[in-house]
């Protein structure tokens, strides 16, 4: 009963006419980035960041308007992979397998709308676990020491390939890379300087914010200007939605069984909104079975992924929230704008800031249900927005990314620095390292080397402490497995991921 | 299937992983003695994991992606140089000028027609400069577009 009284204060929060001004706003947005193909979730909600800040919201209202943003993008990542067989994101690949023949056989408008209910569902569902799990983990956690806090670290990179990474140890040179970045600076414990090279503009450190604008935003004009893909693609016509109420019965079971699915991907480390989508899918092939049409356009085919991958983010939400230990790209860039809105996250953010995380939490409830709202009737101004071509909206970003970044702390050192960033990921991608590890070091280097420290003060100095207890010698083992199992079953599912794409366009 | 980028890759990290565990060894003890954990323990162990893993990228690397040659590899060299500039000259042209230049050149070099593009770098200027200022009460610089 706690949890519904918190909850409503969160809704207080989050109803006050700013903060619902602020969820309206990113959901908004939030759907236009998700639905534009190169401008993924993570991306979108980065490049918004510099702008919270500068607009001097306060904590909550700022965390509401980017979460608003992340359920958004979930939401619109699935508009091009129906209208233009490309997913907007990473985890609505799965859409595209009965999403775009069904808008080929003229059912784009339907597929749209069956694809915006089972979102709905599967967030809502996730949601509400999010708001039964996450207190009870958040309390379990106030048992962590800083050795248990240090292996959770561990665990987090470990994992945040995902099992179907494809090579951890870039995974491992990614996330020391960021780690490495995060020690420059002035150290918080002695007061020394480390790796400023008499810098003054180092002092402080690195700026993770600048960094992620650089990595994501900037990286990503450089790949469409080598790919050349400025031109954009021909959309589908979208024609009028012909949708009965017994259509919308018959994806019911699927959306529940994928949104449970979804969720439970989503707050295991390590399984990802991607997997969400995928295990629900081809669990719907295989209940349904031979009565199902997949792959032909069949709507629980559609319903399915879209249920799985919105009940997997706001699972993720729920190791970000009670740990601080983002299981995504997205949720890290989340953690990044708690910490520099001076927030500590992990369990006590529960105690010591609980309008915040509640607020956060309503405001999921309420943007889920925004959400819905936009996307039914309005789903021909974001089919509009789609028709952009890159040429012209990449440079546009990349304006903002500047005006954001400039914004902050009126210095050109810091575009500079971000440029660099972003010649860095590129250069990266192309070599297939993944930048999230690399923005995970920089978030949680400093956390992990002060739990570290606290660590070996209790010990006093004995390197044991670290696998002292059963619990961190479980994280521990959790985190080698996470090393070691992409390397076992990673091949296999990857192989069973581009079979299911490939059985699809033979069908097509 | 060469594998070049992966080695070389490997190689400078190497060397990074090298050169910031030296770095590390060279900080005075702080003030108050030497703790179990100093401000070089840390740093210590990453440039270990970096050095480790590094190796292994050099001895089992991935195979090499495309790399842009010839016209796009100047696009790219361009972009970047385009970038750098509009850094460069935001404060002294001001935020308008710069921007119509920046953003026109993008999407010209991008593919689209130079007078859309540059159409399209003034009206995001213009818009972005009066929402910012007017609207939200930021201050982008006015340049040479300033007069008061």
């Amino acid at each position: 009963m706690e949890t519904l009284q918190f909850l409503m204060e969160g809704f207080a929060v989050a109803l006050t006419p700013t903060n619902l001004m602020l969820a309206l706003c990113g959901a908004f947005l939030g759907t236009l980035i998700g639905a534009l193909p190169g401008l993924g979730p993570a991306n979108g909600v980065a490049i918004l960041i510099p702008l919270a800040f500068t607009l001097g919201l306060p904590p909550e209202s700022a965390m509401i308007l980017l979460t608003s943003v992340y359920a958004g993008a979930m939401y619109g990542g699935r508009i091009s992979s129906i209208l233009l067989n490309i997913p907007g994101d990473e985890p609505a690949m799965m859409t595209c397998l009965d999403g775009y023949p069904m808008a080929k056989n003229g059912k784009a408008a339907e597929a749209l709308a069956v694809s915006a209910i089972a979102s709905f569902i599967g967030g809502l569902i996730g949601t509400l676990g999010l708001i039964l799990l996450a207190p009870v983990l958040a309390r379990f956690a106030l048992t962590f020491g800083p050795a248990e806090y240090f292996a959770l670290f561990v665990l987090a990179f470990a994992t945040l390939g995902g099992i179907t990474g494809k090579n951890p140890m870039k995974t491992v040179v990614a996330a020391t890379l960021g780690i490495m970045i995060s020690t420059v600076g002035i150290d918080i414990s002695t007061g020394t300087q480390r790796y400023t090279f008499g810098v003054l503009e180092l002092y402080e450190g690195i700026d993770f914010i600048l960094a992620i604008v650089g990595l994501f935003a900037i990286s990503e004009l450089l790949l469409f200007i080598e790919e050349r893909a400025g031109k954009g693609r021909a959309l589908i016509q979208v024609g009028k939605l012909k949708l009965s109420m017994k259509d919308i019965y018959s994806i019911l079971p699927t959306t529940f069984r994928g949104g449970i699915l979804g969720f439970v991907a989503g707050v295991l480390p390590g399984a990802g909104a991607s997997l969400g989508s995928f295990i629900s899918y081809t669990l719907e092939k295989k209940v349904l079975g031979k009565k199902g049409r997949f792959g032909e356009g069949d709507m629980r085919g559609v319903a399915a992924p879209e249920a799985g991958n919105n009940g997997a983010s706001s699972g993720a939400l729920v190791p970000m929230l009670t740990l601080g230990v983002p299981g995504s790209g997205t949720t890290a860039v989340l953690l990044a704008m708690l910490i520099s809105l001076n927030i500590t996250p992990g369990p006590l953010m529960f105690t010591q800031n609980a309008d915040i995380v509640w607020g956060v939490i309503a405001a999921l409830l309420i943007g889920n249900l925004l959400l819905l709202v936009l996307n039914i009737p309005m789903i021909g101004v974001f089919v509009k927005v789609l028709s952009v071509p890159p040429m012209y909206l990449l440079p546009m970003v990349t304006m903002i990314a500047f005006v954001g970044i400039y914004s902050i702390s009126h210095s050109t050192f810091d575009l500079y620095f971000m440029v660099a960033f972003g010649v860095a990921g590129y250069i990266l991608r192309k070599l297939e390292m993944p930048l999230v590890p690399i923005i995970l070091g920089m978030l949680l280097g400093p956390e992990m080397e002060k739990n570290l420290g606290h660590a070996m003060i209790i010990s006093d100095g004995d390197w044991g402490i670290l696998w002292g207890t059963p619990l961190a010698v479980g994280l521990w083992l959790v985190a080698g497995l996470g090393l070691i199992l992409p390397y076992l079953i990673g091949p296999i599912l990857r192989h069973r991921m581009r079979n299911a794409i490939k059985e699809d366009a033979v069908s097509d | 299937m060469t594998s070049f980028g992966d080695r070389f890759l490997g190689l400078a990290l190497f060397v990074l992983a090298v050169s910031y565990g030296w770095v590390a060894q060279q900080w005075p003890p702080p003030f108050g003695g030497h703790e179990a954990v100093g401000p070089e323990t840390f740093p210590t162990i990453l440039a270990f994991i970096l050095a480790g893993s590094s190796l292994y990228l050099m001895f089992k690397p991935d195979p090499d992606a495309h790399w842009p040659m010839g016209r796009t590899a100047a696009e790219l060299v361009g972009a970047m140089v385009i970038l750098v500039l509009y850094a460069f000259v935001l404060e002294t042209l001001g935020f308008v000028i710069a921007t119509t230049l920046a953003v026109g050149t993008l999407c010209w070099r991008m593919g689209a027609k130079p007078r859309a593009a540059f159409l399209v770098g003034v009206i995001s200027a213009v818009s972005v400069f009066l929402l910012f200022n007017n609207l939200l009460e930021l201050s982008l610089p006015g340049g040479l577009l300033e007069f008061d």
